[in-house]
C-alpha cells in the first residue's frame, strides 16, 4: 500500500531567477516551501506568468534553484550524477501534445524513456505491453503520432512516462488544448492512475473545476505560494482568486451570488452536485 | 490534413521481405544494384527482372504502388529511346523516316537500358515499400558507424533523422495552416514578378521559422525530461538482431552474384 | 441569404486510398447581424468548414455563399468578397512576421491596394476598436506584448478590413480568465453597436455561450442540430453523448428541474442563473 505520509518531493526555500532575459527584475519563483507526498493528488494555480511551470521544471531538474533546494525521493536535483534517476522517478507531461512525441510510432514513443534508462530490449517490451494496456492503448502501437487524436496523443505521452515507472507526474496544463472529450479522457486516466496505483500527481492548471479532485489546491502568484489547502477551502474562498484575476467552479461563483441574495447555503459547496442538493434542501425546509 | 501525409513510401504488411532485417536488406540492395550494371546479357537481365516481379508479388504490396514508383524513370525512359533508337547505328534498318534511320541494334541497346532501369527501381521500390522510414533510417546509421572513428556523432545523427521523420507531416501541415491564414488576410503567393514573390513569403517563413524553433524548444524540453542525454548510451526497444532467415537471404544474393560473375554474364 | 452554404460537401484527396470526407451536404445560413456558435469535437470538420466560408477551400460539391454571391466564382470577385469576411485562425498571434505592431495591422488592408494614408487611418482605427492607446502601441514589437495584448492585435490585424463577417476558430485558447473576459466583452459589443456577424468554433461555451443566437454542431462532416441555443443546449444527453459538453450553468439548472425545481434550464450563464433561482424563491414567497 501506499504510504501517504512520506515525502517525494520537498522543496524547500526555493528561488529561481531566468537570466539574460529584459524583465529579470522580479524572479520568477522566491521563498517557496513545499512538499509531495506519495500518492498525493496536488493541482497548481494561478494567474499566468506566476511561475506554476517554473515550479515543475524545478521539480524535475530541467531547472535548478538560484536559491534553496529540490530533493526528490531524497536526491538533490543538484546532484548531476543521478539525474536520470530523479527524472524515472518524476516524469513531465507538457501542454503541447504534438511537441512532446518524439518517435514515429507510439510504441517507439512509449519506449523513449526506456532506453535512456538503458534497460534490455526485453524489458522495455514487457513495460511497453503493461502500460499500454492500463491506458488502452493497445490497439494504436504501430501507429504514427500524427494521426492521433490530441487526448490520445497526450495519453500516449503518459504512458511513456508511466513506463518509468515514477511515483510522481507532473503536469502542465494537460487539456488545455484538447476537446471536452479528449480532455475527460485524459482527467479520468490521471485520476485512475492516482487512485489505484497510488502514483502522485502534481497538475497545473487554469480550469477549477479540475482542481475540484485534487488533494490539495496551492495557489502561486509572483512567484509565491499565497495559499493552500483542501479544494473546498481554496476554491471556496472567492475574494482569494477573484483578487488574482481567477475564477472559481460554476458552481462556487453561482453559490456566492446567491448568498449574497441572502440565500442560506453551506460552507463549502464546490461541485454542482453540492449546490443542486443544497438549494434542493432549502427548498424543502421552507 | 495531416491524416493524409504519408510517411516514405512504407506499405504495411507481414511478407519475408517487411520481415528482413533492414541491414540485410540494404545490403542485398546494393550487391544486386552492382550486379545488374555489370550484367550484359538478356537472358541474365530478364532472369533479374523475374526475380524482382517474383518479391514483388510476395510482398503482397498492390502492383499499382511500383507501378507509381516507376513514374519518375518514364522522361529517362522516353530519352534514352531517343538517343538508342535514333543515334545508335548498327544491325538491320527496321525503320527510315527521311534521313532518320532505326536500326536494331540501337533498339536492343535502348530496351536494354531501359529494362535494366525499370529493374533497378523495382529492387529499390522492394526496400522502401517494405521498410518503415524509422528501420531504414536505423539501417542507413548502422553503415554509418564505422565513420564514429573519424569523430561523426553518428548516434545523433540517427536520432536526428528519426525526429525529422517524426516531425515532417507536422511541419507540412503548419506551413499549409499558416499559407492559408495569411492568405485570408489578403496576402498573395502566386502572382507577380519572381522578385515580388520571394518577399510575398516573408509573411510565410518568419511564423514557420518561430513555430519551428518553438516545437524544437519544447520537444528538446520533452527529451530531457524522460532522460535523454546527448552522448549517452541508449539501449533498443527492438534489438537490430541478424536473424538466420537474413543469413539465407544474404547468402542466396552473394550466389546469384557469384553465378552471374562466373557464368560472364 | 447573407452567409452560408448549400449542401456543401468537401472530400480531401479525393480518388486515393487516403481520401477523406471532412464535410457531408452541410446546409445553413446565418443572418445578418447574427451570432453562431459551430461546436463539435476536434476532427469533426470545424475549421474546414470556417475555411469554406472564407473561400479558402474549394468545394467538392454544393455551394458557399455570401451576400448574395457565391463563393465558388474565381480571381478578383472572390478577393473582394473575402475581404468582407474576416478570419481569425487558432493562436492567431502565431502568424505575426512583422517589426512592429503597426505593420503587422497594416498587413491586411495594404494587400487590399489601399493609400497608405488610408492604411494608417485603419490600423488607428482597428487598434482604438481593440481597447489599446495606438499611440502608445504601434512602433512597439509584436513579440513583446502579453498574451491578452497579442490576441488583441492579431484581432486588429484582421479588424483592419473593416469585415462584415468575423470568424473565430477557439478565441480564447491560452488566455486566462481575465483575457477571456475582455476578448468576449469586446465581441459582444463589435456585435451590438456595427451589428457585425459572428461565427465562432469553441469547446468552451461557459462564457460565449449567453452571446449565441444560433448553434451549430457538427458530427463527422454532418450538420447534426442547427437552432437557438435554447433548443440545441437544452438536448444535454445528446450533446454528451457525442463528447460534447454544454455550458456548466445550464447543466447546473437542468439537475435542478430534474430535481422537481420549476426553474428554466436554458440558461447559459451566471447572472441569469442567479435571477432564475431568485425568481423562483419570490414566486415561492408569493
Amino acid at each position: 500500500m501506499v504510504n501517504r505520509s512520506e515525502i517525494i518531493i520537498e522543496a524547500k526555500d526555493l528561488a529561481y531567477q531566468y537570466t539574460g532575459e529584459e524583465e529579470a527584475s522580479s524572479p520568477a519563483l522566491s521563498g517557496v516551501n513545499i512538499s509531495v507526498h506519495r500518492g498525493e493528488y496536488i493541482a497548481l494555480i494561478g494567474p499566468n506568468g506566476s511561475g506554476k511551470t517554473t515550479l515543475l521544471k524545478l521539480f524535475n531538474a530541467l531547472l535548478v534553484p538560484t536559491n534553496g533546494e529540490v530533493r526528490v525521493e531524497g536526491i538533490s536535483t543538484f546532484d548531476e550524477e543521478n539525474i536520470l534517476s530523479i527524472r524515472r522517478h518524476c516524469g513531465m507531461i507538457f501542454q503541447n501534445p504534438d511537441n512532446q512525441l518524439v518517435a514515429t510510432t507510439v510504441e517507439e514513443d512509449i519506449a523513449f524513456g526506456l532506453e535512456n534508462l538503458t534497460l534490455p530490449s526485453a524489458e522495455i517490451q514487457k513495460r511497453v505491453g503493461q502500460v499500454s494496456s492500463v491506458l488502452g492503448l493497445q490497439d494504436l502501437l504501430q501507429q504514427a503520432p500524427h494521426m492521433l487524436s490530441g487526448g490520445e496523443k497526450q495519453r500516449v505521452a503518459i504512458a511513456g512516462v508511466l513506463a518509468m515507472q515514477p511515483g510522481c507526474i507532473l503536469m502542465d496544463e494537460p487539456t488545455a488544448m484538447l476537446d471536452p472529450a479528449g480532455r475527460n479522457d485524459v482527467l479520468q486516466t490521471v485520476q485512475h492512475l492516482n487512485s489505484e496505483q497510488g502514483l502522485a500527481v502534481v497538475h497545473v492548471t487554469h480550469f477549477p473545476e479540475e482542481a475540484v479532485m485534487a488533494d490539495r489546491v496551492v495557489v502561486l502568484e509572483d512567484g509565491r505560494l499565497v495559499a493552500q489547502g483542501s479544494p473546498k477551502e481554496i476554491l471556496g474562498n472567492t475574494s482569494l482568486l477573484h483578487g488574482l484575476g481567477l475564477q472559481s467552479t460554476a458552481a462556487v461563483e453561482l453559490a456566492s451570488l446567491l448568498r449574497q441574495d441572502g440565500f442560506d447555503l453551506p460552507e463549502g459547496i464546490i461541485t454542482n452536485r453540492e449546490l443542486v442538493n443544497s438549494i434542493c434542501s432549502l427548498e424543502q425546509t421552507d | 490534413m495531416s491524416r493524409s501525409i504519408t510517411l516514405g513510401q512504407y506499405y504495411p504488411g507481414k511478407s519475408l521481405i517487411h520481415r528482413l532485417n533492414p541491414r540485410a536488406k540494404i545490403l542485398s540492395l546494393v550487391m544486386v544494384l552492382i550486379l545488374l550494371f555489370s550484367l550484359h546479357t538478356y537472358e541474365a537481365l530478364l532472369a533479374q527482372l523475374a526475380v524482382a516481379l517474383l518479391l514483388i508479388w510476395n510482398t503482397r504490396v498492390p502492383f499499382r504502388y511500383f507501378l507509381r514508383g516507376l513514374r519518375p524513370i518514364l522522361y529517362i525512359a522516353l530519352f534514352a529511346i531517343i538517343i538508342y533508337f535514333f543515334f545508335t547505328s548498327g544491325g538491320v534498318v527496321l525503320l527510315r523516316i527521311g534521313f532518320i534511320t532505326v536500326e536494331s541494334h540501337g533498339v536492343q541497346q535502348g530496351i536494354f537500358i531501359i529494362l535494366r532501369l525499370i529493374t533497378l527501381v523495382l529492387f529499390s521500390l522492394l526496400l522502401t515499400l517494405t521498410t518503415t522510414p524509422l528501420a531504414l533510417t536505423h539501417g542507413i546509421g548502422y553503415f554509418l558507424k564505422p565513420l564514429r572513428y573519424v569523430g561523426l556523432p553518428t548516434e545523433e545523427i540517427a536520432m536526428i533523422m528519426a525526429i525529422a521523420l517524426r516531425f515532417i507531416p507536422t511541419l507540412m501541415e503548419e506551413s499549409q495552416r499558416l499559407m492559408r491564414a495569411q492568405v485570408s488576410r489578403g496576402a498573395d503567393f502566386e502572382t507577380g514578378s519572381i522578385f515580388r514573390r520571394a518577399k510575398s513569403l516573408v509573411p510565410l517563413i518568419v511564423p514557420l521559422f518561430v513555430s519551428a524553433f518553438r516545437r524544437a524548444d519544447d520537444l528538446a524540453l520533452a527529451m530531457e525530461a524522460r532522460g535523454y542525454q546527448v552522448g549517452a548510451v541508449r539501449t533498443r526497444m527492438y534489438e537490430d538482431t541478424i536473424m538466420p532467415l537474413d543469413w539465407t537471404v544474404l547468402l542466396v544474393v552473394i550466389a546469384m552474384v557469384a553465378v552471374a560473375w562466373i557464368l560472364g554474364l | 441569404m447573407f452567409i452560408g452554404t448549400d449542401r456543401l460537401t468537401h472530400t480531401y484527396m479525393p480518388g486515393t486510398p487516403y481520401a477523406k470526407k471532412a464535410l457531408d451536404n452541410v446546409s445553413f445560413e446565418i443572418k445578418q447581424g447574427g451570432f453562431a456558435l459551430v461546436i463539435g469535437r476536434s476532427g469533426s470538420g470545424k475549421s474546414t468548414l470556417i475555411q469554406h466560408l472564407n473561400g479558402l477551400l474549394k468545394p467538392t460539391s454544393g455551394r458557399v455563399f455570401f451576400d448574395g454571391h457565391d463563393l465558388g466564382q474565381k480571381g478578383n470577385e472572390l478577393l473582394k468578397i473575402r475581404r468582407k469576411i474576416g478570419l481569425v485562425f487558432q493562436m492567431p498571434e502565431e502568424l505575426f512576421f512583422s517589426e512592429t505592431i503597426f505593420d503587422e495591422i497594416a498587413f491586411a488592408p495594404r494587400n487590399l491596394g489601399l493609400e497608405e494614408t488610408e492604411v494608417q487611418t485603419r490600423v488607428i482605427e482597428a487598434l482604438e476598436e481593440v481597447g489599446m492607446e495606438a499611440e502608445q502601441f504601434i512602433d512597439r514589437h509584436p513579440f513583446q506584448l502579453s498574451a491578452g495584448q497579442k490576441r488583441m492585435v492579431a484581432l486588429a490585424a484582421v479588424l483592419s478590413l473593416r469585415p462584415e463577417v468575423l470568424i473565430l476558430d477557439e478565441p480564447t485558447a491560452g488566455l486566462d480568465h481575465s483575457g477571456q473576459k475582455i476578448l468576449f466583452k469586446l465581441l459582444a459589443s463589435l456585435n451590438k453597436k456595427k451589428n457585425m456577424t459572428f461565427i465562432i468554433c469553441t469547446h468552451h461555451l461557459d462564457q460565449v455561450a449567453a452571446l449565441a443566437d444560433q448553434v451549430l454542431v457538427l458530427q463527422e462532416g454532418r450538420l447534426v442540430m442547427d437552432g437557438f441555443p435554447q433548443k440545441i443546449f437544452g438536448r444535454r444527453s445528446q450533446l454528451i453523448k457525442m463528447g460534447l459538453s454544454p455550458p456548466v450553468t445550464a447543466e447546473i439548472m437542468a439537475d435542478l428541474a430534474e430535481r422537481g425545481l420549476d426553474v428554466r434550464s436554458d440558461i447559459f450563464n451566471l447572472e441569469d442563473a442567479r435571477a432564475e433561482i431568485n425568481r423562483l424563491r419570490r414566486h415561492r414567497v408569493k
